[in-house]
């Protein structure tokens, strides 16, 4: 074209080092999918029949000008299972912690928190999924953090770690 | 007799009905991505997150919803990504003008390789 074949070798030899980078580093990148669209947005106020008590109960009437944590499980799912001391500690840390119990059977989720602790404060049941698709959830467990406006300020699909607990635990 | 026809007709209007949402229903989960699957679409995905998405989509077509306010309440609450065929925005823009830039760039090579 317009330049001499000394700069365009030249250039075509920057061009390619530059996509062997680019690809050379993109292998180290985190591989942990954790999706961002529902951080910093309001949290959706969620209405459903509570898991202990016979009655309808929705978000915004259990919680209130406090940080808390809405968390996605159920009794068959084992990340659950480990993620369940993590729980614990959130809530000996006096943080609210809302359950949303996910297409489970009662009588195994009631069983799971007798054998487990029940570090919640308040568990809607999630029968059809229909709940975790309003938070934008892929699946259990998962946790959000929200704040005392109801702006959910960071998010965790997976088991929730120390990492997580002390994130929480500043923020309250 | 006339009650069986009566009958009949109802159940005939309950199946077409339920034909129609099924139909939708296809049409749209085929245009969603499965988010926790490889390359599946919501469609074809048989996963737990699939499962609930195309329960949200039919109950949404039974609520008289449009496919834009199915497709927008998803995107909001798990972004652009969940399109099969996202829309152009200012962020995605050089996916889509880049490949007729490298196309015309390519032409105008050729025709001066032709050229001499």
């Amino acid at each position: 074209m317009f330049l001499k074949k000394e700069f365009r070798i030249f250039y075509l030899i920057l061009f390619l080092t530059a996509i062997f980078l680019l690809f050379y580093f993109s292998l180290f990148d985190k591989k942990d999918f954790q999706s961002r669209t529902m951080v910093g947005k309001e949290i959706p106020n969620l209405k459903a029949q509570s898991l202990l008590k016979d009655k309808i109960v929705s978000l915004k009437n259990i919680v209130n000008d406090e940080v808390f944590i809405v968390n996605i499980f159920a009794s068959w799912c084992a990340p659950c299972k480990i993620e369940h001391p993590f729980l614990v500690k959130l809530n000996q840390d006096k943080i609210k912690i809302i359950g949303i119990n996910y297409k489970d059977n009662r009588k195994n989720a009631k069983k799971f928190l007798k054998n487990y602790k029940n570090p919640y404060h308040e568990i809607l049941i999630d029968s059809d999924g229909e709940l975790s698709i309003n938070l934008g959830a892929f699946g259990v467990p998962e946790t959000f953090l929200v704040d005392k406006n109801f702006i959910i300020i960071d998010k965790k699909i997976g088991p929730i770690d120390d990492q997580f607990v002390k994130k929480a635990s500043n923020f309250k | 007799m006339r009650y069986f026809f009566l009958l009949l007709f109802l159940l005939m209007q309950t199946i077409s009905l339920a034909d129609d949402v099924m139909t939708r229903s296809n049409q749209i989960t085929k245009n969603l991505r499965c988010l926790v699957c490889d390359g599946q679409s919501v469609y074809e995905s048989n996963s737990n997150f699939a499962n609930d998405i195309k329960k949200y989509v039919k109950k949404e077509i039974v609520k008289n919803k449009t496919d834009d306010e199915i497709y927008n309440f998803l995107k909001r609450k798990y972004g652009e990504s969940i399109m099969f065929n996202p829309s152009v925005t200012l962020k995605s823009i050089a996916l889509w003008l880049v490949p007729i830039l490298f196309f015309f760039m390519g032409i105008y090579i050729l025709l001066r390789r032709i050229r001499g």
